[in-house]
């Protein structure tokens, strides 16, 4: 079972966390157009690769948090702290590796 | 028994000292303490332990270990026990599997007989006419199905589970093994060393008096290193991370155990399997390969026959040529594959009589053994994303590229002397002792909460064990007969070859169209020969055609281990258990468990509605939510407007998923400045934190709110009916219960039978005058005695989930996942004045706005039977009358006792949900009636006076 | 699409028969090969991207039905080598909404008359499917599978938990476990069929018209013309061809009928989709002598089982959680599985779990399928298939082919388009267990 480094708790069994899948921006929900609103809700990249993806400590801290998964290799990047990088926002601030 | 056995030698397993009895298909036998079921059979004399799957052949023991596709028996009521590994016990029940009507005499022994139609893949081109019988033909070859019997009203087993987190874990306790097991460990690592068989040595046991003494220092000195030890236990399988599964058998009390490891690094030792050769009459009885002779002679005091023909092509072969003669068997002839020496065929009925040879020899004899090479099990390494390669010098697969926190060592990685197999196990050892502690290190860094770590991170040690070395083996898979390939799925060379010739010929393809590889070996024996007999077929080396993929698990592990005991929490409020002491009805509600009736919801719901009635609605969702954003988060998660709920009132809310599809519902009161409490249904608790959570979290970390669940927190009753006011006012005297001073949606903390701290809101989801009651948990029992108690010359009774839902069917409200469904968007509800489409943003606003002008989904609607005795049962369809065509279907259905007549809400299609449309429905039993929509969603009492009263 | 004659004559394959068995059988005259290894052409009129049930079936069809043969489907390991060869074989047609009830059934029809059309037995078993609920809202779920089933004339109802006990008398029915069985839907022509034999009838009978079976044969690119984004791809362009690994191949028409690589296939035209890719875990125990007579699924319990002709038990669960291409399972799917199935059966505990493996599922929001054309002219989709894919081999394949060869949507396949996520029109599957076999 992959190990998930918690930003807060640290590495834990996956099972402990919950997975959110691929992060996306949330379009301005005044402004979408029905296209773009649905392109958000349905529409997903799924690479076969590098994916930026939404994790939720449930059992843990409670923490949501980002991280860069291989789905072909299982690799992680390092996790990204709450606050400052969100799910659903995929904003870089340049402290990513 | 006697002339089976042989004298007592140093590295005998058995104690002759403990006789133990059992039977063997009824027949009582004798063996002794430290046999395994098979070494007792043939002390017994007894050489034939199954029959195959196919073609009935008689099979006796093979490999002689766990891996023996042919010693498969019946224990009592386990079926499928490895005979050839399991250790006899006193009164043990044993009998064979897979024969009819018995062993000796085998009437579908006949399919050999028509063997020669029965070809690879017979039954996809047969049976297929006529059609109407092919259920026939399956059941009949249903009884072909191999293995033993299941009891299904056995004890079930005992299981339990454990965690371990080692450094090291070892897989495997040979040599190379225990020297890494051991140098892990005195580097300073925490190590587990598993060994597969009943005791560490691995091929050492069966060795000379050298080896078991090198066998037996290694293993004192690993135990005395601190090194934690199973025996009889396998690592079954390694996922990602170096998370193992561990299965350990034979302990006392408990049938299996699985361990769970996360390992630093895990050492892969587990050694080599000896190959069968493929050759005609391979499978016959006294076809041993040359490590089950050893092994039987060595280990168990067994003489496995009396005049053996030894084909040998390397060691193994030749001691086995030394340990037959020194248990008195006759070597009748020692046939060398090294210098060009090969067997052709073994005959006999129901054992090996005669042997033919390459060079025309025709020898008697009632053994014959082969040591042709061997397969290395590198399932482990394969779980870990290793490709093995294939050396053909070596004849055998090697690891290729295992990831860095898995390291091979032992016979899977290469030969050598007993001494080269210990100094590559110790430099594997200290390797793997060193990753390890960088694996630990990199582990607690990421551990920001942990004490931290401020050395830095030590390099990541190479790999710079000088390799084992490949020795030379020749090539050896069949013969130039055919033979049996898969002994469990008694598939032959020539099927294999058969299915290459059709077309069949990628290794996937003849493993799927032969089934070989895929029986109960699971390839421990027959991959590597169904792989050289398919490069053979197609003209291609082993390396060309590959190899298939070894799955999890190594060794097949129990369904009781792997779910252990099995944990399935309850959720239950703090009366529950007078509701069980007064006779309520348990219903199950997601993890919840709750009372579904006191006998008679009927007059439970007549009572509630003439005079009082309460309910422990506990289940029902609490979150407390404090800070100065809280209407923020309201106003972002619900479709009305939360801007102005003055302190001490409640508020019906809506909320939506972002596809604009109805998520929850439920009320929400204003207990302070900036202290809010939030109900949510039942099973929508744990969705709602959650989904607030998030929120809060990812698009509004600005907002300043803080959720507390409180569900459990706080016992909760409903005191509902025209005398509910007047059974709280005699509990209570810090709040005005006046019907001015406390109207209905509002909500005041206060004293309730002297339990301080109770939330009390008014609102009425059963259409009553009714106060919700929110205790902390610890006094819940405690006030709703008090309830029953002082309201007793009221008539106060306890009423249940059913006569809730009755009432709250009578008034029309819906519940969210009943009335609705995964597609059902807000507008759905009829509750248009709820979907704020000038609020700023809300979850769910953009579909709710486009399906509001859309105006084509479907509603919920009343729904009145013509016929008032007809209860239509909920999911009945609703079809266009005359048609199939669906337009809707009855989603709440009941017979109201206050209305004596039924009730329904139903979802349906825009098109017939005007009030005083006639509907069509189609009940269970296909009868069709009739019913109309509504003007109301409430049934009983559309104004809401009774609540407001 | 233009077609070449109106009826093709099939090639001649080997009949095969119980007199063929018993002939070749003293004659010790071997069987033909299954199919050819045909040469690599440059132009097909067709290119099926996926040598799995689908593609194989769509290949079938196009050729008997439509008599388009100058087509090549393309599978980069061997036949039947994805979730074709992963599934566990349930077929049923007992779906939720009407639209699902008629395309399934139409699959059974199929189905059912599959092992004389394509003569290779597929070991139809119509053993009956019970799908137990275990509490009130499941028990609804499955009238409501009923009730519309019934409306569309398929044999489908709920029943009590003592018929349940009749069917299938391994399970545990007692009120006093944690999820007592309430009553279960029942639906007897559902049932087992060997997928393998499926996906090779489909090959051989394909291959017999002259479709040429390429394995080993991995798409790289997909070529496409006047689109919006770059080298001419995405909306408003057309497809020419495929880039393979062992060559660049001309066609007007590409049909992407993968599983597990329908993103990356769709990515390569420039067409997004609405898929997440996920593990579906199986696993398989020893043999032991028949005891379960039908397939037995839990959707509370996320398990469903069913028993071998040669006596091995088959589970499966719902799809991993996490996205993931990987295929190397894992050890808390037997965990789970192990004990929701004893709940089901507490006396098969000394059962032993031989195998495990997984494939890859291509999930939608709606638990349904994406068919049909796309953005781009030429490019159709038959993915999305979730874990539903095997059930609808057949039938995907007769309309895939239908529309590819008519230039035409059918009705059966209309409410599947990929349309209907911009229009936010979802297909009601939804609503049905996340568990759907």
């Amino acid at each position: 079972m992959l190990l998930v480094p918690c930003p807060v708790c640290g590495p834990k069994n996956a099972a402990e966390l919950t997975y959110r899948g691929e992060t996306h921006s949330r379009p301005d929900p005044n402004q979408a157009t029905p296209e773009e609103w649905r392109s958000y809700l349905y529409l997903r990249d799924n690479p076969a690769g590098w994916l930026r993806e939404g994790w939720f400590c449930s059992s843990g801290c409670r923490t949501f948090f980002t991280l860069e998964r291989n789905t072909t290799t299982g690799e992680l990047r390092e996790p990204l702290l709450p606050g400052n990088k969100v799910a659903g926002r995929p904003i870089s601030d340049g402290t990513e590796p | 028994m006697s002339n089976h056995r042989i004298p007592d030698a140093p590295g005998q397993l058995i104690n002759r000292d403990v006789p133990l009895t059992f039977t063997w298909n009824g027949r009582r036998l004798r063996g002794y303490e430290g046999d395994t079921i098979v070494s007792a059979l043939l002390a017994n004399g007894i050489t034939i332990t199954g029959r195959s799957m196919k073609y009935h052949r008689p099979r006796g023991p093979l490999t002689a270990d766990y891996w023996d596709p042919n010693t498969t028996v019946q224990v009592g009521d386990e079926p499928n026990v490895r005979a050839s590994h399991r250790l006899l016990r006193d009164g043990m029940n044993v009998s064979a599997q897979n024969v009819w009507p018995s062993l000796r005499f085998d009437l579908k022994s006949a399919n050999r007989l028509v063997g020669r139609f029965l070809t690879a893949g017979f039954y996809y081109k047969t049976f297929m006419k006529p059609a109407a019988l092919w259920p026939l033909y399956a059941r009949v070859l249903g009884t072909f199905a191999p293995g033993g019997v299941v009891d299904l009203d056995a004890p079930p087993p005992r299981n339990d589970k454990r965690y371990a987190h080692p450094d090291v874990v070892v897989a495997g306790g040979g040599p190379a093994g225990m020297a890494a097991a051991l140098a892990a460990a005195q580097a300073g690592a925490s190590v587990m060393l598993v060994e597969h068989e009943h005791q560490l040595g691995g091929h050492l046991c069966w060795g000379d008096d050298t080896d078991r003494a090198e066998a037996a220092r290694l293993a004192h000195a690993v135990r005395a290193a601190g090194v934690e030890v199973l025996t009889d236990a396998t690592v079954t399988g390694r996922y990602e991370d170096n998370w193992l599964a561990i299965s350990q058998r034979g302990l006392p009390g408990i049938d299996e155990r699985l361990i769970k490891a996360r390992a630093g690094v895990l050492i892969v030792a587990a050694g080599t399997i000896e190959r069968p050769y493929v050759f005609a009459g391979n499978d016959l009885p006294g076809v041993m390969t040359s490590g089950a002779v050893r092994r039987l002679i060595t280990m168990y005091g067994v003489k496995p026959g009396n005049r053996a023909v030894v084909f040998t092509a390397n060691p193994s072969g030749d001691a086995a040529v030394v340990a037959l003669e020194a248990a008195g068997v006759t070597i009748a002839a020692v046939v060398d594959g090294r210098l060009g020496g090969n067997v052709v065929a073994a005959h006999g009925r129901n054992r090996v009589r005669r042997v033919t040879l390459a060079d025309g020899r025709r020898i008697d004899s009632d053994l014959l053994i082969t040591a042709v090479g061997w397969t290395t099990p590198t399932s482990l390494l394969n779980m870990s994303g290793d490709r093995p390669v294939y050396d053909p010098e070596a004849a055998r697969f090697f690891p290729w590229c295992p990831p860095d926190n898995v390291l091979a060592t032992g016979g899977l990685a290469g030969d050598g002397t007993t001494e080269q197999l210990v100094a590559h196990g110790e430099a594997t050892g200290l390797l793997a002792a060193a990753r390890a502690g960088v694996v630990r290190h990199r582990l607690q860094h990421l551990t920001r909460r942990a004490e931290p770590v401020t050395t830095p991170e030590p390099a990541w040690p190479a790999d710079e064990r000088p390799p084992l070395p490949h020795g030379s083996h020749p090539a050896l898979f069949r013969s130039t007969t055919h033979g049996i390939v898969d002994y469990s799925e008694d598939v032959s060379s020539k099927d294999l070859v058969q299915a290459a010739d059709e077309g069949f010929d990628s290794v996937e393809l003849v493993k799927r169209f032969t089934t070989t590889t895929m029986g109960p070996s699971q390839g421990k024996l027959e991959t590597v020969n169904t792989v050289a007999v398919l490069a053979e077929a197609r003209g291609e080396t082993i390396e060309q055609v590959g190899t298939t993929v070894w799955r999890p698990p190594y060794a097949p592990i129990s369904l009781g281990a792997l779910a252990g005991r099995i944990h399935e929490p309850v959720r239950m409020s703090s009366i529950q258990p007078w509701h069980e002491a007064h006779g309520a009805q348990p219903i199950l509600a997601g993890q919840w468990i709750r009372p579904n009736h006191y006998g008679d919801p009927e007059s439970e719901v007549r009572n509630t509605r003439n005079r009082v009635g309460i309910i422990d609605i506990t289940p029902l969702g609490k979150l407390d939510l404090q800070g100065p954003d809280v209407p923020k988060l309201l106003n972002l998660l619900y479709t009305n407007s939360w801007n102005a709920l003055p302190q001490g009132a409640v508020r019906y809310g809506l909320m939506c998923a972002e596809d604009g599809v109805v998520l929850d519902d439920g009320v929400t009161g204003r207990l302070g400045p900036e202290h809010y409490l939030m109900t949510t249904t039942s099973s929508g608790a744990a969705t709602v934190w959650n989904w607030a959570e998030n929120w809060l979290q990812t698009e509004h970390p600005d907002w300043q709110v803080h959720i507390t669940p409180v569900t459990t927190g706080l016992t909760s009753i409903n005191v509902a009916g025209p005398d509910s006011r007047q059974l709280l006012e005699r509990l209570t005297n810090d709040i005005d219960l006046g019907p001015d001073a406390f109207q209905y949606m509002q909500v005041r903390t206060g004293t309730v039978a002297g339990v301080a701290n109770c939330i009390v809101w008014r609102i009425g989801f059963t259409g009553e005058l009714s106060y919700e009651v929110h205790v902390p948990s610890g006094f819940g029992l405690f006030v709703w005695e008090q309830l029953l108690v002082h309201g007793q010359d009221l008539g106060v009774a306890p009423f249940g989930l059913e006569a809730q839902r009755i009432m709250r069917l009578e008034k029309g409200h819906f519940i969210v996942g009943q009335d609705t469904d995964g597609l059902s968007k807000a507008p759905v509800t009829g509750l248009e004045t709820l979907l704020k489409v000038e609020k700023d943003d809300w979850v769910g606003k953009p579909e709710v706005v486009w399906a509001l002008s859309r105006g084509d989904g479907p509603r919920i609607v009343a729904v009145q039977p013509t016929d008032p005795t007809v209860v239509p049962e909920e999911a009945a369809q609703i079809v266009a009358a005359g048609t199939n065509q669906i337009l809707g279907r009855i989603t709440s259905s009941r017979f109201s006792p206050t209305l004596n007549r039924s009730v329904c809400l139903a979802q349906v299609h825009p098109d017939v949900a005007t009030p005083g449309t006639t509907l069509t429905i189609v009940l269970a039993n296909g009868t069709r009636t009739t019913a109309q929509v509504m003007e109301h969603h409430a049934h009983f009492d559309p104004e809401g006076s009774r609540l407001r009263g | 699409m233009r077609q070449t004659s109106p009826v093709i004559k099939q090639r001649r394959a080997a009949k095969y028969s119980l007199g063929g068995l018993i002939r070749r059988g003293f004659s010790k005259e071997s069987w033909p090969r299954v199919w050819r290894e045909p040469e690599f052409g440059s132009h097909y009129d067709v290119v099926i991207i996926g040598g799995g049930v689908h593609g194989l079936a769509t290949a079938y069809y196009l050729a008997a039905n439509h008599g388009i043969t100058n087509v090549a489907v393309l599978e980069k390991g061997y036949l039947g080598s994805g979730g074709s060869g992963r599934n566990t074989a349930i077929v049923r047609s007992n779906y939720l909404t009407p639209e699902g009830v008629a395309f399934y059934d139409r699959s059974l029809t199929l189905y059912n008359s599959m092992a004389r059309d394509l003569n290779l037995n597929v070991m139809f078993s119509e053993r009956g499917h019970l799908t137990l609920a275990h509490t009130d809202s499941a028990l609804r779920t499955m009238h409501w599978r009923a009730e519309v089933n019934k409306l569309q004339g398929i044999n489908s109802s709920v029943i009590d938990p003592a018929e349940v006990k009749r069917l299938t008398p391994s399970l545990d029915v007692s009120e006093n476990v944690r999820y007592p069985i309430l009553g279960a839907l029942y639906h007897p022509p559902g049932g087992t069929i060997r997928h393998d034999a499926v996906v090779w009838g489909y090959a051989r009978a394909a291959d017999a018209y002259g479709v040429d079976l390429h394995q080993k044969t991995e798409v790289l690119d997909v070529l496409c013309t006047g689109g919006d984004g770059p080298e001419g791809k995405g909306p408003g362009g057309r497809v020419v061809g495929v880039r393979t690994s062992r060559g660049d191949i001309s066609a007007p028409l590409v049909v992407n009928c993968t599983a597990g690589w329908a993103s990356t296939i769709a990515s390569m035209a420039g067409v997004r989709l609405p898929i997440t890719t996920h593990p579906l875990q199986a696993a398989v125990t020893e043999p032991v002598k028949v005891f379960l007579p039908t397939v037995v699924v839990s959707g509370s319990l996320h398990v469903y089982v069913s028993q071998t002709d040669r006596g091995e038990l088959v589970f499966g669960a719902s799809v991993d959680p996490m996205a993931t291409y990987q295929m190397g399972g894992t050890l808390e799917f037997t965990e789970e599985l192990a004990s929701h199935v004893l709940e089901l059966m507490p006396g098969i505990g000394r059962m032993r779990l031989l195998r495990q493996w997984a494939g890859l599922c291509d999930m939608t929001p709606d638990y349904s399928p994406v068919m049909g054309p796309t953005p781009v002219e030429g490019f159709h989709v038959d993915v999305g298939w979730g874990t539903y894919g095997f059930k609808a081999g057949p039938v995907s394949g007769e309309q895939m082919a239908a529309c590819v060869a008519n230039g035409r949507v059918p009705e059966l396949i209309a409410p599947f388009g990929l349309e209907r996520f911009s229009r936010g029109d979802l297909v009601g599957e939804k609503g049905a267990a996340a568990v759907g076999h």
